[in-house]
C-alpha cells in the first residue's frame, strides 16, 4: 500500500517529456487552427453587433426626431390655419363695420346736405319774399305818399320800418 | 413514490453491475484505491482484460553507447528477454518468485513450473504475470535505462484528451470560418456550448487579469482550460483514467504558466522581486529570498492543487466501493451486499461532486494562471507616495516574518 502510494508521486521523466512536447504541439496547433479563427470571428461578430446596435439607436433617434418634427410642423400649421381663419374673420368683421359706418356717414351726409339745401331754399325764399314785400310796401306807400315825399326818403322810411320788423 | 422506487432500482442495478466487476479485483487481492489511481503501462478494461501499451526506452549499454528499444507491450519487452521486471514486494502476497537483490530475474516462462495457479496468473497478461506487468522494467546486465519514454495509461488518456480538444475546436473553428457564428448567430447545441465556455475564459478569466494583453495569452489559457477539463472528465468515463491526477502532467502544465509568467515579466515585476521599492533598506535583503521563493511556490501550488483534487475524488469513490469488500471480508458476504447500496449511493454523490470539481479545477487553474501572468505583465504607473501605500502590506508581511 505504502509502495503504491509512492507510485502516485514518483517522478516520471518520460511522461514529463511526452506531455511537454505534445501539450506544446497542441497549443501551437490550436492557436493556428482553432483559437485564431474562433476569437477573430467572435470579435468580428461583436463589433458587427455593436455597430448595428449603434446604427439602430441612431436610426431610432432619427425617427424620433422626425416624428417630433412632424408633430411640431402639424401643430404649427394648425395654429397657422387657426390664425388665418381668425384673421379672416376679424377682417370680415372690420370690413362689415367699415361698410356700415360708411353707409351711415353717407346717409348722414345726404341728410345734412338735404337739410342745408332746404335751409338755403328757405332763406332765398324768405329773401325774395322780403324783397317782394318791400317792393310791394314801397309801391303801396308810393301810391299813398306820392305827393309829399320823394322816393328816396320814402324808401328809407320803409327800410327802417322793415328792419324793426322781426326777422322771420 | 415512483421516484423513490426507481432510485432503489437504480441502486440495485448499479450494485449488480459493479459487484461482478470488482469481484475480480477483490479476488486478485484487496481493492486498492491508490493502485487504481496510479499510473501504469496498460489500459484497464477489467473484467474484460488489460490492454498493454507500447514500451519505449532509451538505454545506455555497458560500453556507454546509447540505444532505443521499442516494444509493442510490456509482455513483449519481457518475453523477448530485453528487459526484466523488478517486482515490488508488498506484504506476504508474493514470495519474490522471480527476483533477487541483484535484479537477476527469471524469465517469465520459467515461472510456469511453480504451480497451476501461478501458471494461470503468469500467462494471463500476454504471457506475464500482473506483478511483472506492474513491475519496474530494467535491462539485464550492465545496461541501464536513461529515460523511460513508454506510453503510460495517463499519457494515453492525456493524448485522447488532446485529440478530443483538437477535433472539437477545429470543427468549431470550421463553423466560424463558414460564417456561422461570425455573420449570423451561433447555431446548435455544439457551437453554443463551446462558445459559452470560450467566452467565459476570455471575458471572465483572461480579460479582467490581462487587460489589453488578453489576445497574447488567450490561446494558452484556452488550451489549458479545455485540456484540463477534458482530462478531468475522461477520468469519470468508465474504464477511463484521469491524466490530471498525475503529478507529472500537472507539473508540466504549471511549468507552462511559470515560463509564460517569467517571460512576460516587466521591469517592475523583477524590480519588486529583487529590490522591492517602498520598504526600509534593511528589510530588502530579507524580503528578496521570500519573493524569489514566491515565484516558485505559485506554480508548485498550481500543480499540486490540480493533482490533489483530481486524485482525491477518485480515491474517495474507490474507498467507498472498497468498503463493500471490507464488510464482506469481515462480516461475511451478506454484510457486503447489505452495505453495497449505501456505498454506491455515496459513491454516486461523490461522482457528481467530481463532475463539479472537474469544471471548478479547470477554472481555478486557468484563473490562477491568468492572475499570475497578469501580475507579472502589469505596468505600474505610480509615484513614490503611492509606492509607499502599495508596499504597506509587504512591509507588514516582512515584519511578521522578522518577528
Amino acid at each position: 500500500m505504502i509502495l503504491f502510494a509512492a507510485s502516485l508521486l514518483s517522478p516520471d521523466a518520460g511522461l514529463i517529456v511526452w506531455i511537454g512536447i505534445t501539450f506544446l504541439a497542441l497549443l501551437l496547433l490550436l492557436r493556428r487552427f482553432a483559437w485564431g479563427p474562433i476569437t477573430t470571428a467572435l470579435t468580428e461578430r461583436e463589433s458587427t453587433i455593436a455597430a448595428s446596435m449603434e446604427q439602430a439607436e441612431k436610426a431610432l433617434a432619427e425617427a424620433k426626431q422626425l416624428q417630433a418634427d412632424n408633430t411640431k410642423a402639424r401643430r404649427e400649421s394648425e395654429a397657422q390655419a387657426q390664425a388665418i381663419l381668425r384673421g379672416a374673420r376679424e377682417e370680415a368683421e372690420r370690413l362689415r363695420g367699415e361698410e356700415v359706418d360708411k353707409t351711415r356717414d353717407q346717409i348722414k351726409h345726404l341728410q345734412e346736405s338735404a337739410q342745408a339745401e332746404i335751409e338755403r331754399e328757405k332763406q332765398s325764399a324768405l329773401d325774395s319774399l322780403r324783397q317782394e314785400v318791400a317792393d310791394l310796401a314801397v309801391k303801396a306807400a308810393e301810391k299813398i305818399l306820392h305827393e309829399n315825399l320823394d322816393a328816396d326818403r320814402q324808401k328809407k322810411l320803409v327800410n327802417d320800418f322793415l328792419s324793426d320788423l322781426p326777422k322771420n | 413514490m415512483i421516484q423513490r422506487a426507481s432510485t432503489f432500482l437504480l441502486l440495485a442495478v448499479l450494485t449488480a453491475v459493479v459487484l461482478p466487476a470488482n469481484v475480480q479485483a477483490a479476488e486478485d487481492g484487496e481493492l486498492d484505491a491508490l493502485h487504481h489511481s496510479a499510473n501504469a503501462y496498460y489500459l484497464d478494461f477489467e473484467p474484460f482484460g488489460k490492454v498493454q501499451l507500447p514500451r519505449i526506452f532509451v538505454i545506455q549499454h555497458e560500453d556507454g553507447s546509447y540505444g532505443l528499444e521499442l516494444f509493442g507491450s510490456t509482455a513483449s519487452a519481457i518475453l523477448n528477454g530485453h528487459f526484466v521486471a523488478e517486482i515490488e514486494e508488498h506484504g506476504d502476497e508474493t514470495d519474490s518468485e522471480t527476483h533477487d537483490a541483484e535484479g537477476a530475474v527469471l524469465e517469465a516462462t520459467e515461472e510456469h513450473a511453480e504451480g497451476d495457479e501461478h501458471v494461470q496468473a503468469a500467462g494471463k497478461y500476454g504471457g506475464i504475470s500482473l506483478e511483472q506487468l506492474e513491475g519496474h522494467l530494467v535491462p539485464p546486465g550492465g545496461a541501464h535505462v536513461v529515460i523511460d519514454m513508454s506510453i503510460s495509461r495517463h499519457l494515453f488518456f492525456a493524448w485522447i484528451g488532446m485529440l478530443v480538444v483538437f477535433v472539437i475546436m477545429t470543427r468549431l473553428a470550421g463553423m466560424y470560418k463558414r460564417g456561422v457564428g461570425r455573420d449570423t448567430a451561433p447555431k446548435g447545441l455544439f457551437q453554443n456550448l463551446f462558445e459559452t465556455l470560450i467566452m467565459f475564459v476570455r471575458d471572465d478569466i483572461a480579460r479582467p487579469n490581462l487587460g489589453d494583453k488578453t489576445d497574447k495569452y488567450l490561446p494558452y489559457l484556452l488550451t489549458a482550460f479545455f485540456f484540463i477539463l477534458t482530462c478531468n472528465l475522461l477520468g469519470l468515463v468508465p474504464f477511463g483514467a484521469t491524466a490530471t491526477s498525475n503529478l507529472m502532467v500537472t507539473v508540466v502544465l504549471a511549468s507552462f504558466t511559470f515560463i509564460l509568467t517569467q517571460m512576460g515579466g516587466t521591469k517592475d515585476y523583477w524590480m519588486h522581486i529583487f529590490w522591492p521599492p517602498g520598504i526600509p533598506m534593511f528589510v530588502k535583503p530579507i524580503l528578496m529570498p521570500v519573493e524569489v521563493l514566491g515565484i516558485l511556490t505559485k506554480p508548485i501550488a498550481l500543480a499540486i492543487r490540480l493533482f490533489a483534487n483530481m486524485t482525491a475524488g477518485h480515491l474517495v469513490i474507490l474507498s467507498l466501493i472498497g468498503l463493500i469488500f471490507s464488510f464482506a471480508n469481515i462480516f461475511g458476504p451478506g454484510a457486503g451486499y447489505g452495505v453495497a447500496p449505501v456505498s454506491i449511493a455515496f459513491a454516486l454523490f461523490i461522482y457528481m461532486l467530481e463532475l463539479l470539481v472537474s469544471f471548478i479545477q479547470a477554472y481555478v487553474f486557468t484563473m490562477l494562471s491568468a492572475l499570475f501572468i497578469g501580475m507579472a505583465i502589469e505596468e505600474h504607473h505610480h509615484d513614490h507616495d503611492e509606492a509607499h501605500g502599495d508596499h504597506a502590506a509587504d512591509t507588514n508581511a516582512a515584519s511578521v516574518l522578522v518577528s
